[in-house]
């Protein structure tokens, strides 16, 4: 009996002794953690769009950060978005809210730092602060609109939707006609060797190209993949395929749908389905955005 | 009970007599499955060498407050605390390399090495004893992960650390996890091989 009650407090010490030391190391390195993702899902962003270490994006080019917020306010639910001012930011933003049919219902300022603004927490705090107390807030997801000395070239879209085991988050990059540019598998939980494949080039660069119109509808098919559209899609840009040949085998199966994955249907689907949901729902989402946007003036930098 | 060994001498024994992976034959599973590269290896190495020397001390640091009893749990805890601090600190620090190794890393837990050396001199031996052993410990891993990636590395891909060396690629099952069998097995014969002509000489 004293041996047992020995066992249990030397045990529960060692384990407090282990909890200590591992939450002290969480604490301490947690700020670099969320710093180095952060700074990898920049980097992901702008490769999506093309851009790399050898190839630096021009000064022209501007990524604005849109985040959506879900605003309960007496029993109704709205869309907030928070946007960024026109010309220089320094923080200054604009809340919209628009109720579920679309209409608008008002607008306020905000103004953040920049560190504010990155930070999710701080970020729901201020623009709570900004509708007061009457209304709750969820913050729903984030949009990139990228533009070009101005215009609008661009969209990433940022999603997070349920895999085969758990959730697959992705970047989506849309061009302005909402035709995808390139998909990215942030973080997934996929059978290695399975599922997992979907990070792979020939499966999520399948993506690439497909239309909105195509997107609608798209299924996943369980034929094999055909050798030459294999080919365009693992072709690294300088490789044995040119440039303009691979545009055209992946012009050639643009409207084609997705070919599932060998042993990973399921994966393949849920990928298909997520990235199909993400598109229509910004696509729809947007055009109630821009409307309300140009309604009321609202000065935005896209 | 403490060792008689010198410092140097506890270090020289992980690395030459009681390597942990051609001696020993402990933690094959590592040996064979991710041994492919010289750098592989390398970063392997440094990590167990780090939770070796950590849990090694801790151990011996606390070896009276340890139940006989309960030895094996608290061995796996310590084990796995001074894992998931290496595992923090390098998704925090290095980035770049946690993104290759993360996953390897997490395995370290279950690495018989490491246990094994606690069960047999940690646990009896003094802190200062137990950190040079630790110390001789993840170098002895570190130099058999190395020496096998070396050799997989350049038969498999024709390269040294990324370099290409040969230009060909002589065999390139090498770097398929079953030729780590023949790899380990062929290493261990080699070593073997030198030990004895060794011996041979200075009998002679």
């Amino acid at each position: 009996m004293k041996d047992i009650l020995t066992i249990i407090w030397r045990l529960t010490v060692a384990c407090l002794l282990a909890a200590i030391v591992m939450g002290g190391t969480f604490v301490f390195t947690n700020k670099a953690k969320k710093e180095n993702a952060l700074k990898n899902e920049q980097r992901v962003m702008l490769g999506l769009l093309g851009y790399s270490k050898l190839n630096p994006a021009p000064a022209t080019v501007a990524l604005h950060e849109v985040y959506r917020y879900v605003v309960s306010e007496g029993g109704r639910q709205a869309m907030g978005y928070l946007l960024p001012a026109k010309d220089g930011g320094h923080g200054a933003c604009t809340l919209v809210t628009i109720d579920l049919d679309g209409k608008f219902l008002r607008q306020s300022q905000v103004t953040l730092a920049a560190d504010q603004l990155a930070d999710t927490v701080a970020r729901t705090a201020a623009v709570q602060a900004a509708l007061g107390q009457g209304a709750t807030l969820r913050y729903a997801d984030q949009t990139v609109v990228v533009t070009r000395d101005g215009k609008r070239v661009a969209y990433l879209l940022p999603g997070k939707f349920p895999g085969f085991k758990t959730f697959i988050s992705v970047i989506l990059a849309l061009d302005q006609k909402f035709t995808i540019l390139g998909l990215e598998i942030m973080e997934h939980e996929e059978d290695p060797g399975l599922g997992g494949e979907i990070v792979q080039k020939y499966f999520k660069n399948q993506f690439k190209g497909k239309g909105i119109e195509t997107m609608k509808k798209i299924e996943v098919v369980k034929t094999p993949l055909p050798a030459d559209y294999l080919k365009a899609l693992e072709a690294e840009p300088g490789g044995g395929l040119g440039a303009d040949e691979v545009a055209k085998i992946q012009a050639q199966y643009q409207d084609k749908d997705i070919y599932a994955l060998t042993g990973a249907t399921i994966s393949s689907r849920s990928l298909t389905n997520g990235v199909k949901g993400i598109v229509q729902k910004f696509a729809y989402r947007l055009a109630i955005l821009d409307r309300v946007v140009q309604e009321q003036k609202i000065s935005v930098p896209f | 009970m403490a060792t008689d060994k010198t410092n140097l001498q506890l270090i020289a024994n992980g690395i030459l007599n009681e390597n942990p992976i051609f001696r020993l034959v402990l933690s094959m599973c590592p040996a064979v499955g991710i041994s492919t590269t010289v750098m592989n290896g390398f970063m392997l190495g440094i990590a167990v060498l780090f939770v070796q020397v950590f849990s090694s001390c801790t151990i011996s640091l606390f070896k009276n407050k340890i139940h006989p009893r309960i030895r094996i749990p608290t061995y796996t805890l310590t084990i796995a605390t001074w894992v998931t601090v290496i595992d923090m600190v390098l998704a925090a620090y290095l980035p770049e390399a946690y993104a290759k190794m993360g996953i390897f890393i997490k395995l370290i837990v279950a690495f018989a090495i490491i246990t094994m050396r606690l069960e047999m001199f940690a646990c009896k031996e003094t802190v200062n004893a137990s950190f040079f052993d630790g110390i001789g410990m993840g170098l002895g891993f570190m130099f058999g992960m190395m020496s096998l990636g070396f050799v997989r590395e350049l038969l498999g891909q024709g390269t040294i650390l990324g370099y290409d060396i040969l230009g060909f690629k002589p065999l390139l099952f090498f770097v398929l996890p079953f030729a780590g069998f023949f790899c380990v097995g062929l290493m261990m014969a080699f070593f073997n091989y030198i030990e004895l002509a060794y011996k041979r000489g200075k009998r002679a």
